[in-house]
């Protein structure tokens, strides 16, 4: 009798180590809230990539927007047209439609961009062609958007419009 | 009576009728090997990587394959000395001249060493170096970018194929005389050989930074046919062995003339010596056309030199120079252990493996115990220099390799099988068989100081039944031996390509960290590259068109072109604009009579195309590259010789 | 003759019919590089390879090591055995009928008696190819010869060789074995 109830003691007690389930392990890691798609609320804004912090720009400075111009032409130009859509955006009015930091996270981390993050991967479903890594270094990157901030500045001034992103008006970003 | 007596017959019939049965249907079981344990130790993970690159020669196919060990996979296959339609090689403008000799432009070649490039004895992961035998060339593989980068012409030579073994820090690359011929070449009947033919054993300096390769200086030897060869290490280090056999000096049916003697001879050559009477003076220069063909680093175009002399020394002018060892019989291979002590010859018609000592070599030579001379080449005495002989080897030992853990392991091709025997004692510990007729054998670093004494592939030359069969012919078969503990255990059987004579294997880590993924497009320095889209361009030049084209995902630029005509000869120089890693284009064109390219992300590559006929032909992109490869295409109209259709061009318009 | 003694013996003659169907002795070789197995088979009247060109694999393999070829056509006994097994034929059949014991005896010793010669003679030239050799051979083991084995299997160099009678020499000696019985019990017979 003693050994019957001495063993069904040890026997609940061993049920009740294994039966309780271990803990979720948690599947966002801990560095910042993530929402569902995974990105911290700066990402979700201001795009994934190496810009982590908010850019203070000041005046368009020519002298990089012109240094800015080069890279576009050799870099950006066989996908993107500034009036057009091409393989990508028309790119004239983008630092309006978008953050800088964004715009320089796009360009510097396009395949994660294209990937996770939900503004990424409207375009991707709307133009079908990933944008492609291009290899530039940040500085370059900063120099385009100023290029792009000249581009806006002069559409304004000739009274240029727009070329929307999506051929469906209403999937307004 | 007669009931019991039948029975009894019966009986005796059956019995007899058994033991037929039994006698005649008895094969012998062959032991399985634990496969389980095998699989896990051969199992690469998904997403893991192998431990070792296996550079293997292709032989007849004149390539070099690259295998993971210890999964046994082909990762890649580099194209050498055979033109490579897959990616362009020898058909595109820039790596034509990579094949181009002396002879002329040669398509083909017979690739059997790989060596890697080594400093202070262990293999650096800079080079791999190997030998064409029939159009005798060496030739220089980076292995940053895993392209031949290099190809030397070896002059005053026929039959490369004791090379191209490398010095302790690559000072030097051998290369040596198969077959003996006039030397320079003369019309002479084949019969004189003994007077008229001899054999060159050659070294090629390489550039310590650049690896650039010059021919430093070429000995002429007596007409022996030169097998194999390694350098010294250590205390040998200074010196290189050859191997030699047909000291018959047959010229004809060697396979009964060059297998009298009991004794060939294995070569010592003191290449440091060899130094100094180049220095001072005593080299002839013989004149001797041979062409040294390389790849531009920044152009990545292929620029020919051509050579018209080369400097040669004479044993008779060089005393101890070179010496010769007598061995048994017809050597095959020739290994130096790690220590630099040891030189094993394989005797391949031998009944022992000859083990010669460099010590006792070098009091030999001291105390000149010569058993003769053969042209003025002082020949030790066999016992003066052996320093053990393995007995019970194995039926045709030719080649051996080093764990460096103090025991060795030779190939023996008529048994087919591996012995392993430890340096020292000579005595044999284990054997193994292979399947089937086991040519050469390698460990990774296994004929350097610091071997990686884990695994040891055996290289077959016959393969019958090891694989799903294809017809008659088959792929050769390798199999990955594990030699980490005492007894060697057979662990993976795997095919392999062309014919792997030999092979390299060196730690995956040294060379995963220096592979270049893309060449930046600012380093670019080809005449024809086009840097941007806005630069892509055609430009008529009397007959010739040259079409600067541009390939970004998904599109060429220009993708239309009119205005070319019948008589033309229209050069496409492609510029991949990529700067991504694995994102190559292709570009082919119909009725086009050479190949494809492939081109690399920041390269410029150039096809010619002739058209041969009117009308509009597609161009399109081969290698996959996006969602929208599909749609990479374009067209270029080919008008009457004598049409004044304008060049005109665009993407998109 | 009793009628069982009659019956095994014309069984005997019978058995040797055999001979004309299938191989007498089987000589195979293993080695590493031949997993299928090489070998070949020495008829009454002719030499065969086990697979359609063993045989000229055979002559080949061997000269490295300086052993002659093997040529059916010049082999005497192959055009002899034929004619020798048939008289025993013939001769045991119409012996079981018509003659008397003396007659199974003689020829029971006398089949005997060839066997013997016989494999003497296979010794001989076994011995002959063995030792025989091309002085000019490539390979050559010194003090080592390569007779093959005349009952039994032997490792040769790489070659484990193995020489056993096949179906043909297992019915001679079942022959032998009925028309012992036959004497054996036509003799007890008489004696009961």
């Amino acid at each position: 009798m003693k050994a019957l109830c001495l063993s069904l003691i040890l026997f609940s007690l061993l049920l009740a180590g294994c039966g309780g389930g271990g803990d979720e392990t948690s599947k966002q890691p801990d560095t910042g809230k993530t929402n569902e798609y995974g990105l911290t609320d700066f990402e979700m804004t201001y795009g994934i990539g190496p810009v982590k912090k908010r850019l203070f720009l000041g005046q368009i400075n020519k002298a990089l927007a012109k240094k800015g111009e080069n890279i576009f032409a050799t870099k950006c130009a066989p996908c993107h047209k500034l009036d057009e859509r091409y393989i990508g955006p028309a790119q004239r009015y983008a630092t309006e439609r978008r953050p800088p930091e964004y715009l320089m996270n796009m360009m510097l981390n396009p395949d994660e961009m294209v990937k996770r993050h939900p503004e990424g991967k409207k375009l991707l479903a709307e133009y079908l062609s990933p944008m492609t890594y291009q290899n530039i270094t940040e500085e370059d990157a900063r120099n385009v958007i100023e290029y792009l901030r000249l581009t806006a500045q002069e559409g304004h001034e000739n009274n240029i419009p727009e070329v929307p992103l999506y051929k469906n008006q209403i999937q307004k970003p | 009576m007669s009931g019991i007596n039948n029975r009894k017959l019966v009986i005796a019939v059956i019995g007899l009728i058994i033991l037929m049965l039994t006698l005649i249907g008895c094969p012998a079981q062959q032991s399985m090997v634990g496969t389980d344990d095998a699989a896990q130790k051969v199992y690469v993970a998904p997403g893991t990587y192998d431990e070792f690159y296996a550079f293997m020669s292709g032989g007849f196919s004149g390539q070099v394959t690259v295998h993971g060990l210890p999964s046994g996979r082909l990762i890649k296959t580099i194209p050498v000395f055979s033109v490579f339609p897959e990616n362009g090689y020898g058909f595109s403008e820039e790596t034509k001249p990579m094949l181009n000799t002396s002879f002329g432009f040669v398509p083909w070649d017979d690739a059997h060493h790989p060596e890697l490039s080594q400093t202070s004895g262990t293999p650096d992961g800079r080079w791999l170096f190997i030998n064409a035998n029939n159009t005798t060339r060496v030739a220089r593989i980076n292995l940053a970018s895993f392209e031949t980068d290099e190809i030397i012409e070896i002059p005053n030579a026929a039959g490369n194929h004791a090379s191209p073994f490398v010095t302790m820090n690559t000072e030097y690359v051998v290369a040596s005389t198969r077959f003996s011929v006039p030397i320079p070449q003369k019309d002479v009947p084949i019969s004189t050989y003994k007077e008229n033919f001899d054999g060159t054993i050659t070294f090629i300096r390489v550039d310590p930074e650049s690896g650039r390769m010059t021919i430093a200086f070429q000995i002429i030897v007596p007409g022996f046919n030169y097998d194999l060869a390694h350098a010294g290490k250590g205390p040998s280090h200074g010196w290189a062995f050859f191997t030699s056999y047909n000291t018959e000096q047959a010229n004809t049916l060697l396979e009964v003339n060059a297998s009298q003697n009991d004794k060939d001879f294995v070569a010592a050559v003191n290449w440091k010596l060899a130094e100094q009477y180049l220095a001072e003076g005593k080299a002839k220069d013989m004149s001797a056309s041979y062409v040294n063909n390389h790849m531009n680093g920044s152009s990545r175009i292929v620029e020919t030199e051509k050579h018209t002399s080369v400097k040669v020394l004479s044993p008779k002018d060089c005393p101890g120079l070179i010496y010769y060892l007598p061995t048994p019989k017809s050597p095959h291979g020739v290994d130096v252990d790690p220590s630099g002590e040891y030189i094993v010859a394989g005797g391949k018609l031998a009944a022992v493996i000859p083990v010669h000592s460099f010590s006792k070599m070098q009091k030999a030579i001291e105390d000149k115990l010569f058993e003769g001379d053969v042209d003025g080449i002082p020949v030790l005495k066999y016992e003066s220099v052996v320093a053990g002989e393995v007995q019970n080897p194995g039926l045709g030992p030719l080649h051996t390799e080093f764990d460096g853990k103090g025991y060795a392991y030779t190939s023996a091709f008529i048994s087919s099988e591996i012995v392993k025997w430890k340096l020292g004692t000579w005595e044999v510990v284990d054997r193994i068989p292979t399947y089937y007729s086991i040519g050469h054998l390698m460990i990774p670093g296994g004929d350097s100081q610091k071997p990686w004494g884990k695994y040891v592939v055996a290289l077959n030359k016959i393969t019958k039944d090891r694989y799903l069969p294809t017809g008659p012919e088959l792929a050769h078969a390798a199999q990955l031996i594990d030699i980490s503990g005492e007894k060697m255990k057979l662990l993976l059987d795997f095919p392999t390509m062309g014919e792997p004579h030999y092979a390299q294997g060196i730690a995956a880590e040294l060379l995963m960290k220096n592979q270049t993924k893309m060449f930046p497009i600012e380093g670019n320095t080809h005449p024809q590259a086009t840097k941007s889209e806005a630069e892509s361009r055609v430009e008529r030049k009397g007959n010739e068109v040259h079409v600067y084209m541009t390939t970004i995902r998904t599109h060429f630029s220009p993708d239309n072109i009119e205005g070319i005509k019948l008589g033309d000869k229209v050069f496409f120089h492609v510029t991949n604009l990529e700067q991504d890693w694995d994102v190559p284009h292709g570009f082919a064109v119909q009725g086009a009579l050479n190949a494809e390219l492939l081109i690399m992300p920041g390269e410029t590559r150039t096809l010619v195309w002739e058209p041969a006929r009117v009308g509009v032909f597609p161009f399109y992109c081969t290698d996959f590259c996006s969602a929208l490869h599909q749609e990479m295409q374009g067209y270029v109209r080919v008008s009457p010789g004598n049409s004044s259709v304008a060049i005109t061009y665009g993407t998109g318009k | 003759m009793r009628k069982i003694a009659k019956r095994l013996f014309a069984g005997a003659a019978l058995l040797l019919i055999i001979t004309y169907f299938v191989p007498l002795w089987s000589i195979s070789l293993e080695a590493p590089q031949y997993p299928e197995g090489i070998g070949l088979y020495i008829w009454v009247n002719k030499i065969t390879g086990k697979n359609p060109h063993d045989l000229k694999n055979i002559n080949g393999l061997n000269h490295y090591i300086g052993m002659k070829e093997i040529h059916p056509e010049s082999i005497p006994e192959l055009r002899v055995m034929p004619w020798i097994l048939g008289f025993f034929v013939v001769s045991g059949l119409v012996g079981s009928i018509a003659f008397p014991q003396r007659f199974l005896s003689f020829w029971l010793a006398l089949l005997i008696l060839i066997s013997v010669i016989g494999l003497v003679d296979f010794y001989v030239w076994e011995y002959d190819y063995g030792h025989d050799l091309n002085p000019k051979a490539a390979i050559k083991v010194p003090g080592m010869s390569y007779q093959p084995p005349l009952i039994g299997s032997k490792q040769l160099l790489n070659m484990r060789t193995s020489s056993w009678p096949h179906i043909g020499g297992w019915a001679i000696l079942i022959s032998i074995s009925l028309a012992g019985f036959a004497l054996f019990y036509d003799k007890k017979e008489i004696t009961a």
